[in-house]
């Protein structure tokens, strides 16, 4: 089908200073685990997104120095030769694609730890970071400024050599320009410090200075947070930003304008329970009529009528997605082909940024199974080779996010027919209830778009209303069985933290209770105290104590063994937003408490670091989030009592679990459980994973002597 | 023993797009997927229901069409029924009268106690060809039928479906032709099994017999074209809600 129409002011060329566009899409600088130090992992995640349509692909923050390392995350660096030679096959890779290659030169000041070079930073003023523990940077004088000043330049120029197209000036998220832009960071009395005009003075010479050295070959790009929401000490729009723009514009060939500093950087990156697409808007617009040059920015844009919108409105001129990026990287290519209802959005759940928050392994993403595989496992999102035993038949158990994944792949591996069977009247198992914790409904996407894949590929039947018996899954004709059955909340108090039961806790009872019990079920919650045990730290606990103190009228506390509640949502950025939201909503937070013992209308507590120390709750309700278990007895059935060799002489000759049945987890890694496994459903083993390519230094040793006065 | 005869159809179902095929009387088959008609497997569910209730009998499934309809008589098989026959569907044109009358020989020669036909179809949605047979085989007939009382020999009561939430209760002498509307069972799936051995079933194959002159003819098929003076709205929900609040008061004003 060809484009609608309406879309194609996203498919217009646009010049940014001495480069052409080809079209509207942008991949904004984004974090991969890859840097670069893993240069084809790089290579080959940045060039899916060119094949996808992408106009231009950014790296992700690109070091200029040792003295901006961000050790324990990774960044890619532009330091030396060496890393030019590196990033110059991304560059290659994103020209063959037709797309432009840009750069995001990254000072990171405090917020550098500098945990590999043990260099120091330097900072417009000497303040410890308010994003890192206990990192103190050197407070610049001017000898310090035209030093770094000069680092920009020289990796600028390296930029250009390593055949980027763009280079970026980065200010947003509280980096080195910005901290002077800003009086929060910036205590300076000299000519950089005090009026607007002295505190972009440092970013207003250092795009000069840039300008002047590469601006010939390359677009200059300065990423800019419009609003820090942090009052009088923080960016502001209409005091700092906009007469910036003013003085650094003629220069300036492409503003990316977002919003947030380092700490609450989920303000930009918003994660879809607190914010729709498109919310950066306003200040991209504020811009945008102040600026000559074009102004891109993100949004998690998933929607082409959004875009187009976004354009119309005057707002931005060129879409720039991450998240939406990594959730699809053909989101450009399937617009343009007509093809929307093919378009795997993203759910704004912020797994992919999880991963750089804790400290960089390669980015995750619920909805794409193959983002961060496209080079050490070879996976396309949108290319399928036909099984080498696609004449087998195979029999999926349970249409949870595992399930549905498995089969829609092995569906596009052209397996001969594959059956997905469940229990339940719908598909969708855990994403059937999920979504309907407070703002989760983006959510739901994980079942919309399977749901129509499935519905799509004619090899593949759903078959709801059914659920089978080891006997039944033996003897239903399916060469290939998968089990997915998912998994459970535990009913009886086991928790990960004193690996037992809590006594007395029961979900048979009316008044323990289990997440399913509540979301699936329809379990009333007795009384108006609820305490929910909360051991397991995401976002069950807290959206269960959200819905019933905001919905139910609950009189809610949280009790955790850790030191806060959902230590995984700071990974997500959703911490803050979700504390305030409980703190309004008057929710008790308990830390450091685990129950002793559990009755009617009254729990005991004991401190985790003074057992002794015992303390009585008064409660109506106790919603136990202790850990989940798998739901593996139809698999344990088929392997122990039916076993292998009565399966096989039923035809059945591989038998695999994928999911939550396996080992419960995020649902990210089920569907990367169940994509995996129909990816090499005709290795020699499918059950094991095969071997990736893991990019490292390989020593090669010619002799094996050891050398010279080093004991190896 | 009884002998239930089941009248069903593969069926066309649009994709995304559509191209008629370069005489305009068809659409062209590439844009075409092809499954069971959705009324049928109520039908053949139905007839498997009473065959497996009275412990005996016999269900035999009759369609019309080439050697690749037989995917959709196959998906029957797999459900249980025990036998089919496909009347090859060659010259045959594809109007409800046509089907009747070669249909209406090969039923006539199993001697059924019933004879049931989907409703209609999902993709010609004329819903005669049940009708049709009756008159052809002189039997009586129920339409729409909902739910079906008979005890294997004599009449059967069955409620027919009637508009505004009706339904009439009524006895009907068997043989009989009933067409079967949606939700009158749950169809059951066919496990992998069923499927592989329907596979391996043979399907009896017969020349159609007393086709005789189309009902009608199909001169040309075309995409209606579009309606003048619409005016479109685009852009955002708010935008668009913005539009049809103007519209509104210009209108009411």
């Amino acid at each position: 089908m060809a484009r609608d129409p309406k879309y194609d002011v996203l498919f217009e060329p646009i010049q940014l200073g001495p480069k052409t566009m080809k079209n509207r899409f942008y991949q904004i600088p984004h974090c991969n685990g890859f840097g670069s130090e893993k240069p084809l992992n790089q290579a080959y995640f940045r060039a899916m997104k060119a094949e996808g349509g992408y106009g231009a692909c950014c790296t992700e923050y690109c070091s200029i120095s040792p003295e901006s390392d961000d050790t324990h995350r990774v960044s890619a660096r532009i330091w030396d030769e060496d890393d030019v030679k590196n990033l110059s096959v991304m560059c290659d890779m994103l020209h063959e694609h037709g797309a432009l290659a840009a750069c995001e030169l990254w000072y990171g000041g405090p917020h550098a730890p500098c945990m590999e070079t043990r260099c120091v930073p330097r900072a417009p003023s000497q303040f410890p970071s308010d994003f890192e523990h206990l990192t103190y940077p050197i407070e610049m004088d001017k000898d310090d400024i035209r030093y770094v000043q000069q680092l920009y330049v020289d990796a600028a120029k390296r930029a250009r050599d390593a055949g980027f197209d763009i280079v970026y000036v980065y200010g947003s998220h509280s980096y080195l320009p910005q901290q002077f832009l800003t009086p929060y960071y910036n205590k300076r009395t000299d000519e950089y410090g005090g009026s607007v005009e002295n505190r972009a003075r440092f970013w207003v010479e250092t795009i000069e200075q840039v300008k002047d050295a590469v601006g010939d070959d390359c677009a200059i790009c300065v990423r800019m947070s419009t609003d820090m929401f942090m009052g009088e000490a923080g960016t502001q729009l209409e005091r700092d930003c906009l007469p910036f723009v003013e003085m650094a514009d003629d220069m300036v060939d492409v503003w990316d304008i977002n919003v947030s500093g380092i700490s609450e950087w989920g303000e930009d990156a918003t994660p879809s329970r607190f914010y729709e697409s498109g919310r950066l808007l306003p200040w991209q617009k504020a811009v945008k009529q102040v600026s000559k040059k074009p102004v891109l920015g993100v949004g998690r844009f998933t929607s082409p009528d959004l875009m187009v919108e976004a354009i119309n409105s005057g707002a931005l001129d060129i879409i720039a997605t991450c998240r939406p990026s990594i959730s699809d990287p053909f989101l450009p290519k399937k617009i343009e082909e007509g093809r929307l209802d093919d378009i795997r959005e993203c759910i704004g759940c912020n797994v992919c940024i999880s991963r750089w928050e804790i400290g960089g392994p390669p980015v995750i993403c619920t909805q794409n199974a193959t983002a961060g595989e496209e080079y050490r496992r070879g996976w396309h999102p949108e290319k399928f080779d036909r099984a080498e035993n696609a004449d087998n038949d195979v029999l999926v158990v349970g249409a949870g996010p595992a399930g549905m994944e498995c089969a829609m792949i092995l569906g596009k591996r052209q397996m001969r027919r594959v059956h997905l069977v469940e229990a339940q009247d719908d598909m969708g198992g855990i994403m059937r209830w999920v979504p309907q914790l407070p703002g989760l409904g983006e959510w739901g996407r994980v079942v919309n778009y399977r749901r129509i894949q499935i519905d799509k590929l004619k090899n593949v039947e759903f078959i709801p209303n059914t659920e089978l018996d080891a006997r039944g899954v033996a003897e239903y004709g399916a060469e290939i069985v998968v089990i997915a059955t998912g998994g459970y909340w535990a009913t009886d108090g086991r928790n990960g933290a004193t690996h037992d039961t809590i006594p007395g806790a029961d979900a048979s009872l009316p008044h323990c209770l289990t997440p399913e019990q509540i979301m699936r079920d329809g379990k009333e919650v007795p009384g108006d105290r609820v305490l929910i045990v909360d051991n397991d730290g995401y976002y069950v606990g807290v959206s269960l104590a959200e819905k019933l103190a905001d919905e139910l009228g609950k009189q809610v506390t949280i009790m955790t063994h850790l030191g806060h509640i959902a230590p995984y949502m700071h990974f997500t950025l959703e911490a803050p937003n979700m504390h305030r939201k409980l703190h309004k909503l008057g929710v008790e937070i308990v830390p450091y408490q685990i129950p002793t013992q559990i009755e009617p209308g009254k729990v005991t507590s004991a401190h985790v670091f003074d057992e002794e120390h015992l303390t009585e709750w008064d409660v109506d309700a106790v919603v136990l989030v202790t850990q989940r278990r798998s739901n593996e007895a139809l698999y344990r059935e088929l392997k122990d009592s039916i076993g292998l060799d009565d399966l096989r002489s039923q035809g059945v000759t591989g038998l695999y679990r994928i999911g939550d049945c396996e080992a419960p987890r995020l649902t990210a890694d089920c569907i990367f459980s169940g994509h995996r496994l129909a990816r090499e459903i005709d290795s020699d083993d499918p059950s094991i994973p095969k071997p990736f390519i893991r990019e490292r230094r390989v020593i090669e040793r010619e002799q094996p002597s050891t050398l010279a006065g080093a004991a190896i | 023993m009884a002998k239930i005869v089941v009248c069903a159809k593969q069926v066309a179902q649009l994709g995304d797009e559509v191209e008629f095929t370069d005489d305009e009387r068809d659409v062209d088959p590439d844009y075409l997927d092809f499954a069971l008609n959705e009324w049928d497997s109520y039908a053949t569910e139905e007839a498997l229901q009473i065959r497996d209730r009275l412990g005996d009998g016999e269900v035999v499934v009759v369609t019309v069409g080439d050697e690749d309809s037989e995917d959709a008589i196959r998906r029957c098989l797999a459900m249980g029924a025990d036998r089919a026959i496909r009347i090859d569907g060659e010259g045959v044109s594809h109007d409800p009268v046509s089907l009747a009358r070669v249909l209406a020989p090969v039923v006539q020669g199993e001697s059924p106690d019933l004879v049931f036909c989907g409703v209609q179809s999902s993709d010609a949605v004329q819903a005669a060809t049940g009708t049709a047979l009756a008159e052809l085989l002189g039997l009586p007939r129920v339409a729409v039928v909902t739910k079906i009382d008979w005890s294997g020999s004599g009449p059967a009561t069955v409620n027919r479906e009637l508009e505004g939430g009706l339904v009439d209760v009524v006895e009907v002498d068997t043989p009989a032709v009933l067409t079967i509307q949606t939700g009158i069972n749950e169809p059951r799936y066919a496990t992998l099994r069923a499927i592989k051995q329907a596979e391996q079933k043979e399907i009896a194959v017969v020349e159609p017999d007393g086709g005789g002159e189309p009902a009608y003819r199909v001169r040309r098929m075309f995409v209606p074209p579009k309606g003048e003076g619409a005016e479109m709205l685009n852009g955002s929900p708010e935008a668009v809600a913005q539009r049809i609040r103007e519209i509104v008061q210009e209108r009411l004003s």
